[in-house]
């Protein structure tokens, strides 16, 4: 009866962003868009602001020229341990997984798009009309994971299929899961390796000791949300020479 | 003491029942032309239905907009209701009673209407039903901590008890009508009326059912708007929201927007159907002093907001406020939610000569609901447009065409549910009309003790 | 009684606990688990057309391509990308990709459709007739392609030109006259504690972008963070990575180098040795002649003295220092000079040949690859093209190559071909060029032929990326047909020499490298195997081949006299009519490159990293020309140099230098399937035709163009939202600490910078 293999609950996935390697490139972006089989942004999507991006990068202004800074940050759904997102909903078509996910129930979702105004990332996104493939790109589409309809709310799963192919593949070699055996499509195609997933349950893995960073802060974190998500902070050696970095 | 007009039942009963048994000329082209607006609001609702909600203006980070702006808007009208009705019935307020029922009418009606718009901007509107704790098969229950499920909840538990209200006290009148009409309108009134002989256990009962009810029905109508409150206030996730003070905020908003419809109505009932001698200036001049007060209770609410944002110095609160104050073309529309929501019809119900003066009641009135749904749109749009400290993702909203429309069609359809009730039901109640001339000759007004206007004959 | 009790008792437990996996409807990402989802293949392969050399890997699942990763065995990017990886697929797959062969009767006619017989045929006659009067045109290749285009060439007695339009032929030559290289070095970036780059902007697009944002990764990474300095008069995205960004004024880059250069030497901070290596390789007495109050402040290069002077002691204490440069700082008049005085630095620092400096390369594994390309010059096509005109040449064969968009509008591109009685040109989607061919033949993508790429720069040994299909060929969605019926370039080439070349298809060619690299019988830690067979297949799955031992090649003898005819750098003035001050700087799309790319949908809607711009031509406007100007975010510019005018929407921002306007390159098309054509602007037919003095390269950074509003303001399609984003608070969401510092000592730091500040405004 039940879906879920023997070894779910055991793990708790999280993720470590290096602000500081971040240059902004863009290929988290597309790889997710490829993964997860997310709709085209058309030239109109973006007029209307309307764009789907499950991870976008943001950028900021610091000073004003000729020092002046662009940094950047990728945003995606931090998968929030307190997750302001999942009482909102009415109908229990996104909550909390044993796994520490936050999940998004598509073929339960009615799109009161209450969620996305309690998500203080602004990470999820609304599927405002059906979503359409010319037939030819559709050759291209994951068949592991599901073609949204409109009217639902998407947003980053931490490429779920992913780490179901893993913890499966795992049970069929009849091992435990090795750090490193599941990677998000955006920690796969960061060339900065700015982005680091895995197993926070395991106090062994790779993103749980870059967790401990001393450099290590969580975004928003005065909204008591406790992300799953660390980011580790931007490095400027100018900083103790100009003052606060923020206001330039 | 002013000269008390004595108006013999005969005549009250034609003056007050002059829409039901005879249709005035104006109404069957009056309801046409708005069935018309209802007709096509209602393809314009299905078309998005069909469509998408693309056909909106709303966008990331403004995901809801004028739908649900609207939606607090008609929830706040339906306070009139209860505040007129139910309050003034405990205080057993004498000049109360030519509009306790418009004030009931206008809760149902505008509480029907309320209910659609967060209906109809789901996107997938044919699976609401998900809402209701009706999944046994699956097990699958619906979110009891969702404010989304208190809604339904809480506006249905008023809706009930506002019908009920309204029915109640419609009983009398019935029997009435019962038995001025023949054939199929007859029996139409006859299964209505319940029975009422008008002997005095049903009196006694009607009259307690009405204590009961009017009781029963004041927490809901604290908690109504309160509920809708929290629709924005549990959400750490924008700022502009997550406030304390949203609920006594909302619900004082509410009975101004709420009181200020019903003054609008008593206008226009006085114009439509000649009512002279029953909807009297006084009642405009009560209506605008409690008005007064609750007004700038609510002004005090609102400069409370902006003081939050001074105090507190968060950068995205100190934005909002910035955005809301200072650009453009928010700022023109600040003006004019301050100027329309309070300052101008305030301002004039200073004056008793414009308290007194019908039109200007009528106008001032509508002026404040200009000024309380542009207040909703503030908060609403104006929360989402400056969620969290993320500005790189700050944008606004331009509302579509067909937003506009639907906004638009939501008063043809409250007009048309209103004008509809009118033809078959009393607006004013009959029997408290003249059970008032049984109790008193005078009734009070706030602190003016006015005459009765009739006195019924022995 | 009992019965009833355990009944109730059991509603009460499921009413108020369920387990969660009822309580949960099923997602349908979580698939259940007996249901097998067929299983997938993660093939290698490269795309030599695109990538820098890197590995790739595709997943492919039912015959069809669906995701494409870095090869995590290739040494250049270790499995990782960039956001143009994924966007190949929708060449694969485009909609618009040409079916069959198209032919047209006459010059300008009408295009009909053709079957491939008679296409092959007609081929193969225009071939014979063409008596030598051939010529091969492409992109810049290496690898097994570009080995047969060329020896195509020669087997007719053609000639093959590769065309770039941002040309790094400079950059090469700089390189080659300091260091007697033939191949570009490999930057040792992740090892330097000192990056001090020029023009190009390597993070995003130039040269080898993934792999150096690779060792960027790991220059972060290290202890004390590293420090990267770069020069480049745009805010691009390396400059955005920079702890220290100059804003150079356009064509000051040398000039720059040389005044570090000469703080350095004046102030003793490196060994002698060091200096006198240095001045060795400079212009005879260059050094002597440039001072320091001659290139810094705003009447110069724009960058101060102090500037300066720090940035030359960082380079000179904190080593390993390596510096570079390309891209704009080499596309001026004084191009060769710019990139001579910026690679002349490593001498300053001892960088040549050392770890964390430039790493020079052996070279190709198979005799006769070509382990290096680079685009002629483009005073080597005027010549061409004046042949063209002439009447000379009777065959053009072009491939990857859009000419027709990508010159100057002053070069006649449209007007030369239509003097080639026959042109045919390969590509999958319908683009400028191809539109002008009298044959089109629908080309196969990388994913769907045969072929190699030799990576540039190497990865500090030998290494050869093998490029196979992963898919049949494209098909349509219910798998029923075909969507095109294409043929691979090499594979024609090859077909149509008859066996000429030594191979009757590209997999044959690519096989025999195979077979000579196992003969190397090296042990490499790529592949070992047995035999042939064994070997080709191990080669097949690890997507190349590379040799960890093959060693570093020292660098070769310096053509000292480095700079002919511009020892000091010197900028001609360009040509420019009335009210044209601004400097026009284009810049190669981080999405879309030079517009290959631009067809994909997904290039088009990847946001730009600065201005998160999408779908369509932008112009980078500094604010404070704007406020200046009356500029608003949306407004349609003209932008007017003495050849052309385009349009683009303004996008001001606080990170460009004022005087210069900074433009996409790529857009602009007028074929080049649906969501490309007439989209946006091309920047390439404002330039003007200047040259490098030195090589006669596009100086494709010195146009001067005047700036105007049209009067008309459009939506700025972009992903931001619609406010200027600096942070409104400190730390929020970005956390700046500096070096050493906890993200806890920030945070309180910015707490008590906020109470001040709010403690301050309350005072007043
Ligand atoms: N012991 C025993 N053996 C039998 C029979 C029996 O009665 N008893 N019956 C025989 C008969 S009549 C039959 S027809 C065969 C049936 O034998 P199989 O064809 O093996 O049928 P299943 O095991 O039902 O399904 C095969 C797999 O297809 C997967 N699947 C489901 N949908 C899809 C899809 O859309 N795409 C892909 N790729 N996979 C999908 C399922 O998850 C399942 O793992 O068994 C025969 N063998
Ligand atoms: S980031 Fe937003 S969507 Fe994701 S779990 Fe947190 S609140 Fe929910
Ligand atoms: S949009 Fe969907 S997931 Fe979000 S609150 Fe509404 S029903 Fe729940
Ligand atoms: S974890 Fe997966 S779903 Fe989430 S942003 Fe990264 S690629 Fe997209
Ligand atoms: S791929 Fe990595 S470096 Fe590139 S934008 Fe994403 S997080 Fe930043």
């Amino acid at each position: 009866m039940t879906t879920q293999p023997e070894t779910f609950g055991k793990h708790r996935w999280g993720m470590t962003i290096d602000v500081d390697r971040c240059t902004g490139c863009q290929a988290c972006v597309i790889a997710c868009q490829a993964e997860n089989n997310v709709p085209l942004n058309t030239e109109q999507q973006y007029e209307r602001g309307r764009a789907i991006a499950w991870i976008r990068v943001e950028r900021y202004w610091e000073g004003e020229f000729p020092n002046v800074k662009a940094r950047f940050i990728p945003i995606l759904c931090q998968h929030c341990e307190n997750a302001p997102c999942e009482p909102v909903c009415p109908v229990y078509a996104t909550y909390h997984n044993a796994e520490g996910l936050n999940v998004q129930v598509y073929n339960r979702c009615v799109g009161t798009k209450y969620c996305a105004n309690g998500c203080p990332y602004i990470v999820r996104f609304f599927n405002w009309w059906e979503p359409v493939w010319p037939e030819t790109l559709r050759n291209q589409l994951n068949p592991d994971v599901t073609v949204r309809s409109r009217g639902i709310m998407e947003k980053c799963s931490f490429c779920q299929q992913r780490i179901r192919r893993g913890v499966r593949q795992a049970a069929r070699e009849s091992r435990e899961l090795r750090d490193g055996d599941i990677q998000t499509a955006c920690q796969q195609a960061c060339p900065t390796e700015a982005i680091v997933f895995g197993d926070i349950a395991n106090p062994e893995t790779r993103v749980s000791k870059m967790r401990k960073d001393d450099r290590a802060y969580r975004m928003l974190e005065s909204l008591n949300t406790d992300p799953a998500i660390v980011y580790l902070a931007a490095v400027d050696p100018d900083k103790a020479a100009t003052g606060e970095a923020a206001h330039g | 003491m002013q000269q008390r007009r004595v108006i013999d039942q005969v005549h009250t009963n034609r003056v007050l029942l002059n829409g039901q048994l005879a249709t005035p000329k104006w109404w069957l082209p009056t309801v046409t032309l708005l069935g018309l607006f209802v007709v096509v609001g209602w393809v314009l609702i299905g078309f998005m239905l069909n469509k998408g909600l693309g056909v909106t203006g709303l966008n990331r980070p403004v995901f809801w907009g004028v739908m649900i702006v609207t939606f607090v808007f008609w929830v706040g009208i339906s306070h009139a209701g209860i505040m007129i009705s139910a309050i003034l019935r405990l205080t057993q307020a004498e000049w109360r009673r030519p509009v306790t029922r418009t004030a009931e009418l206008l809760t149902v009606c505008s509480l029907l209407t309320a209910l659609l718009f967060p209906a109809m901007q789901d996107g997938r509107v044919w699976r609401d039903y998900w809402m209701m704790p009706m999944d046994w098969a699956r097990g699958v229950w619906p979110n009891p901590r969702s404010p989304l499920i208190w809604d339904p909840f809480a506006i249905g538990t008023y809706l009930t008890g506002a019908t009920l209200f309204l029915y109640v006290a419609l009983l009398p009148d019935l029997g009435n009508l019962r038995d001025r009409t023949k054939g199929v309108m007859h029996v139409f009134y006859s299964v209505l009326a319940l029975g009422w002989r008008g002997n005095p256990r049903q009196w006694k009962l009607q009259t307690v059912g009405g204590i009961l009810l009017s009781a029963l029905m004041l927490p809901i109508f604290v908690s109504v708007h309160s509920v809708v409150s929290w629709d924005f206030a549990v959400t750490p996730g924008v700022e502009g929201w997550h406030s304390t003070i949203f609920a006594p905020y909302f619900v004082i908003g509410a009975v101004h927007s709420g009181v200020s419809a019903v003054v609008t109505v008593m206008a226009l009932m006085r114009w439509l159907w000649k009512w002279d001698d029953f909807i009297r200036p006084e009642h405009f001049d009560a209506l605008a002093r409690l008005l007064i007060v609750v007004a700038t209770g609510w002004l005090g609410f609102t400069f409370l907001e902006l003081i939050f944002a001074v105090y507190s110095q968060e950068g995205q609160e100190v934005a909002l406020r910035e955005m809301q104050i200072f650009t453009w073309p928010w700022n023109a529309w600040f003006i004019v939610f301050l100027l329309t929501g309070y300052f101008i019809p305030v301002g004039m119900w200073l004056f008793k000569s414009v308290r007194n003066n019908i039109a200007l009641m009528f106008w001032t009135s509508i002026l404040v609901n200009v000024g309380m749904w542009l207040e909703r749109y503030f908060i609403v749009v104006g929360g989402l447009s400056r969620k969290t400290p993320l500005v790189n993702s700050w944008a606004t909203y331009r509302p579509s065409a067909y937003e506009w429309a639907i906004m638009a069609w939501s008063f043809a359809w409250v007009s048309f549910l209103l004008l509809l009730f009118a033809r078959f039901f009393p607006l004013v109640p009959l029997f408290e009309q003249k059970e008032s001339q049984t109790f008193s000759a005078e009734i009070k007004i706030g602190r003016a003790r006015v005459p009765a206007v009739l006195r019924e004959q022995e | 009684m009992a019965g009833s009790a355990v009944s109730a008792g059991a509603v009460a437990f499921v009413a108020c606990k369920l387990p969660e996996h009822e309580l949960v409807i099923e997602s349908p990402v979580e698939m259940p688990e007996d249901l097998v989802r067929g299983e997938d293949a993660w093939y290698a392969t490269s795309w030599g057309d695109a990538t820098g050399g890197d590995g790739l890997i595709v997943r492919v699942m039912q015959g069809r391509a669906k995701k494409i990763a870095g090869n995590p065995d290739f040494p250049v990017n270790l499995g990782k990308q960039s956001s143009r990886y994924d966007t190949a697929l929708q060449s694969l797959y485009h909609p618009d990709r040409i079916q069959q062969p198209l032919a047209r009767r006459s010059k300008g006619g009408v295009a009909s459709k053709l079957s491939w017989p008679e296409a092959e045929r007609r081929f193969l006659d225009v071939i014979e007739q063409s008596d030598g009067k051939i010529v091969i045109v492409t992109n810049p290749l290496r690898g097994h392609l570009g080995l047969v285009a060329t020896q195509f060439a020669g087997l007719f007695n053609g000639r093959h030109l590769a065309f770039d339009p941002v040309e790094q032929g400079v950059l090469h030559t700089a390189v080659k006259k300091l260091f007697g290289a033939d191949r570009l070095p490999d930057m040792d970036i992740a090892n330097a504690h000192t990056v001090l780059s020029f023009g190009a902007d390597w993070l995003s697009t130039w040269v080898s972008p993934v792999g150096m944002s690779v060792k960027y990764g790991k220059f972060r990474g290290q202890k004390g963070h590293g420090y990267l300095v770069h020069v480049e008069s745009r805010m691009s995205m390396t400059a955005a990575a920079a702890d220290r960004w100059l804003a150079v004024k356009p064509g000051w880059e040398g000039k720059v180098a040389l005044a570090i250069g000469k703080i350095i030497v004046d102030g003793n901070m490196v060994p002698a040795a060091n200096s006198a290596a240095y001045r060795a390789h400079l212009p005879a007495g260059a050094l002597d002649r440039v001072t320091v109050n001659g290139v810094a402040g705003e009447a110069n290069s724009g960058i101060s003295e102090a500037r300066l002077r720090e940035v030359a002691v960082k380079f000179a204490k904190s080593t390993p220092a390596v510096a570079f440069g390309g891209g704009s700082a080499g596309a001026h008049t004084n191009g060769t000079f710019n990139l001579t005085a910026i690679f002349a630095l490593n001498y300053l620092s001892g960088a040549v040949g050392s770890k964390g400096g430039l790493i020079f390369n052996p070279g190709s594994p198979v005799v006769g690859v070509p382990d290096s390309a680079r685009g002629a010059s483009f005073e080597e096509w005027e010549r061409e093209l004046a042949q063209w005109r002439a009447g000379n040449v009777k065959t053009v064969i072009i491939r990857g190559a859009n000419i027709v968009h990508g010159f100057p509008k002053s070069v006649d591109v449209a007007g030369a071909l239509a003097k080639v009685p026959n042109v045919i040109v390969f590509a999958s989607v319908l683009d400028d060029t191809a539109a002008q061919a009298d044959l089109v033949l629908p080309e196969k993508t990388f994913l769907e032929t045969w072929g190699s790429d030799i990576p540039e720069p190497a990865p500090g040994y030998q290494a050869l990326g093998i490029q196979q299909p992963v898919v049949g060929s494209a098909l349509s969605v219910d798998g029923t047909e075909l969507l095109t019926d294409s043929r691979g370039f090499g594979d024609m080439l090859l077909w149509a020499s008859g066996g000429g070349l030594g191979a009757a298809d590209m997999r044959e060619l690519v096989r025999k490298a195979s077979d000579s690299l196992y003969d190397l019988n090296s042990a490499t830690d790529s592949v070992s195997a047995p035999s042939k067979d064994l070997f080709w297949t191990g080669v097949l799955q690890r997507g190349g081949w590379w040799d960890t031992k093959s060693g570093v090649a020292q660098s070769g003898s310096a053509t000292s006299a480095v700079i002919g005819t511009n020892p000091d750098g010197a900028l001609s003035a360009p040509p420019h009519g009335e009210g044209e001050v601004f400097t026009l700087v284009p810049f190669v799309s981080n999405a879309w490159l030079d517009g290959r790319l631009a067809a994909a949908p997904w290039a088009q809607a990847t946001p730009d990293p600065v201005s998160s711009a999408v779908w369509g031509t932008w112009a980078e406007v500094s604010k404070h020309d704007a406020e200046e100007m009356g500029i608003k975010e949306g407004d349609i510019l003209l932008i007017r140099s003495t050849v052309g005018e385009i349009e683009a929407l303004a996008y001001p921002h606080p990170g460009v230098r004022p005087g210069t306007i900074c433009v996409p390159t790529g857009q602009g098309h007028e074929h080049n399937g649906r969501y490309a054509e007439k989209r946006g602007s091309n920047v390439f037919a404002a330039l003007v035709d200047q040259k490098d003095s030195e090589t006669g390269a596009l100086a494709w950074a010195a146009t001067r163009v005047r700036v105007q509003r049209k009067g008309v303001t459009t939506k700025f399609t972009k992903f931001e939202g619609n406010v200027e984003a600096y942070p409104i608070e400190p730390g929020v969401p970005i956390l700046v600490v500096s070096p050493g510092q906890s993200a806890h000592e920030a945070q309180e730091e910015n707490h008590e910078h906020v109470k001040r500040e709010i403690s301050e405004r309350a005072e007043r």
